[in-house]
Order: C-alpha cells, then sequence, then structure tokens
C-alpha cells in the first residue's frame, strides 16, 4: 500500500472479493421467497388444421394446427428484487403413434414478461417502452405483471409434425410453463416438484382434446401459411 | 526550478505514504468495502429493490477509493526518521575475515 498506483489496485481487488460475496447472497435470498404460481383456466378456444408450406418456394405441403387458448395464471409470486424477467410459455402435447418417437411437444404462444428493473432491455419500440417504463414508474418490483388474464389467443406459432400430418389427431393437452430469469443466480426451469418453498406449478394442463379436419378452402381464396418465419 | 516541479508532481503522482499509514490504509479498505457490501445487500433485500443495492455498491466503493488512493496527510504522521548520513571513523580494532583492519 506505499504508492497510489498499489493502493488502486489493492482496493480494486478486494471490491471484487466483495461484489462476489454480495452477488452469492443475492442468489441465495431467492430461495427464501416462497413461489406459489398457479394457473387458473388453460384451455383452447378455437382448433383449426389448414395446409401450408414450411416456406414460400417450398414444393412440400404439410399441415398445421392453428390453437387458440385462454390462459388464466397468477405467476405474481416469482417476481422479486432478483428477478429479470419471467418467460412463459404454452405448448402443446400429444402421445406419438406406437413405434415412433415418444414425445410430441411444440410451443404455440410465448411471452416474455420484464421485471421493472429490467424494463429497460425490453424488446419493444420506443413509445411501448416508455409506457412500460411509466406503468412501473416508482416501483422497484412489479408482482401484479405476473397476473395473467388471456382471452382467445392468437398463437404465435403454428405447428406442425416432421410427418406433415396434423390433422385428427388426439388427446392433444396444453401446458403452461415458465422460466425464471435473475439477475444473479440459477434460472428456474421446468419445476415439476415441491423445492422447500418453492411450490412446482398447479392445473398447468389443459383437458385432452382432439384437432380436427383439414379445414376445406373457403370462398375467396384460404389464407395461406407461411410458418418459415 | 523545473526540476524541482516536476519532482513534486512526482511525488504527488507517486503518493508514497508512510509504514503507519499503509497498515490504516489497509484496515480501512477491508472494513469499509465490507460495509459498504453488506449496507447494499441489506438496504436492497429490505427494500426489494435491486438498482438500489448496485448503485449503493458502486457509491461506497467511489468513497472508498477516495479516501484510500490519495497520499492524504494522515497516512504520512509517521514518516521514517533516517538516521543523518555522517562521516565517521571506522572503529579501532574491528576484525572482519580474522584480519586486523588498520
Amino acid at each position: 500500500m506505499y504508492s497510489s498506483l498499489v493502493r488502486v489496485q489493492n482496493t480494486f481487488g478486494f471490491f471484487t472479493t466483495v461484489v462476489c460475496v454480495v452477488a452469492a447472497l443475492i442468489a441465495a435470498t431467492d430461495f427464501l421467497a416462497p413461489r406459489t404460481p398457479s394457473v387458473g383456466v388453460i384451455k383452447p378456444t378455437n382448433v383449426q388444421v389448414v395446409k401450408g408450406r414450411p416456406h414460400y418456394y417450398s414444393p412440400k405441403k404439410e399441415e398445421y394446427a392453428i390453437i387458440k387458448f385462454s390462459l388464466d395464471a397468477d405467476l405474481s409470486s416469482l417476481f422479486t428484487w432478483n428477478t429479470k424477467q419471467l418467460f412463459v410459455y404454452v405448448t402443446a402435447e400429444w402421445p406419438s403413434a406406437p413405434g415412433q418417437n415418444a414425445t410430441n411437444q411444440a410451443v404455440i404462444w410465448d411471452s416474455i414478461i420484464t421485471s421493472p428493473s429490467a424494463d429497460h432491455l425490453a424488446n419493444l419500440g420506443p413509445i411501448a417502452k416508455k409506457k412500460l417504463i411509466r406503468s412501473a414508474q416508482g416501483k422497484s418490483i412489479d408482482p401484479s405483471r405476473g397476473k395473467l388474464s388471456i382471452r382467445n389467443q392468437r398463437p404465435k406459432y403454428q405447428i406442425t409434425h416432421p410427418s406433415g400430418k396434423m390433422a385428427e389427431i388426439e388427446d392433444v393437452v396444453l401446458r403452461v410453463h415458465y422460466n425464471v430469469q435473475p439477475w444473479v443466480g440459477v434460472l428456474t426451469w421446468n419445476q415439476d416438484t415441491d423445492f422447500f418453498k418453492w411450490k412446482a406449478i398447479k392445473k398447468n394442463v389443459s383437458k385432452r382434446f382432439s384437432l380436427p379436419a383439414i379445414k376445406k378452402r373457403e370462398e375467396g381464396g384460404a389464407r395461406k401459411i407461411d410458418a418459415s418465419h | 526550478m523545473a526540476d524541482q516541479l516536476l519532482d513534486q508532481l512526482r511525488d504527488v503522482v507517486e503518493g508514497k505514504i508512510d509504514f503507519e499509514g499503509q497498515k490504516l490504509a489497509e484496515r480501512i479498505v477491508n472494513f469499509a468495502l465490507s460495509l459498504v457490501g453488506a449496507i447494499a445487500f441489506l438496504a436492497g433485500w429490505l427494500l426489494q429493490d435491486i438498482k438500489l443495492a448496485v448503485y449503493l455498491g458502486l457509491v461506497g466503493t467511489a468513497a472508498v477509493f477516495l479516501i484510500v488512493v490519495p497520499p492524504w496527510p494522515f497516512f504520512n504522521k509517521n514518516p521514517i526518521n533516517w538516521l543523518p548520513v555522517a562521516v565517521v571513523a571506522p572503529p579501532v580494532n574491528l576484525v572482519i575475515d580474522e584480519k586486523m583492519l588498520k
């Protein structure tokens, strides 16, 4: 510590140690915060199967399922001071034919819910972002953002299968998933059993339903699907 | 004149402090930075505000740098008093390598 340069180096060195310890403590506080996510409603509201192409010039025609759904969920307990953002997604799942791959699962919709501390990182236009930041002004956390109530939502992704066949599949369910992405600490992924104060998500699977037959071409031309994006 | 100024500038930039000052600086760094970390963590946790924790930590660390890095006078309160350079006559009967020094 005899010269200024050595004092700068020593102080910075100890600062990095303090940062590591504080970050570890912050990550540890996650385990003290109870998590009780629950789903009120997850159900398909309108299911269609249509013919489409994987991209514009593809000679191959495939069947695509378009599953509109309603979702009520209370994920507010997942928002603590260490939550950066919550990734919520809905998958459709159905059993495969005997002798085939064991699981069929495809994401039909997803959403990123930022915490107020991460609003500046949200992938939004300037006006929507300003509105988002203003919605949580003066709040360091905003658990009300975890309360979802979505009615008759169009899916973000139309889903298909390697076989190209989607029509008249039976025993399809919708399942709600979430990931908690913290500022520091562990990424929580597919927690399906209770873990101390973290309870597994409740009632996150819909009733079984069947996909309909392919929709007939309507008068005036059916809408074409381009699933390449 | 210019040499004198440059010497002064070099002393300020180098910022040497005495041994007692070095001990004090080390203690200040360890204690103050630990305190800043504890305050930042507790305040952030109690108020559930991670940005507050980050800002408290950074501002506190900057303050510690300001206290410790410049050679403040209180780090130089115990300067070492070197013996004066003196022409000393060699002592008589000094034995080196079993030879008597004349």
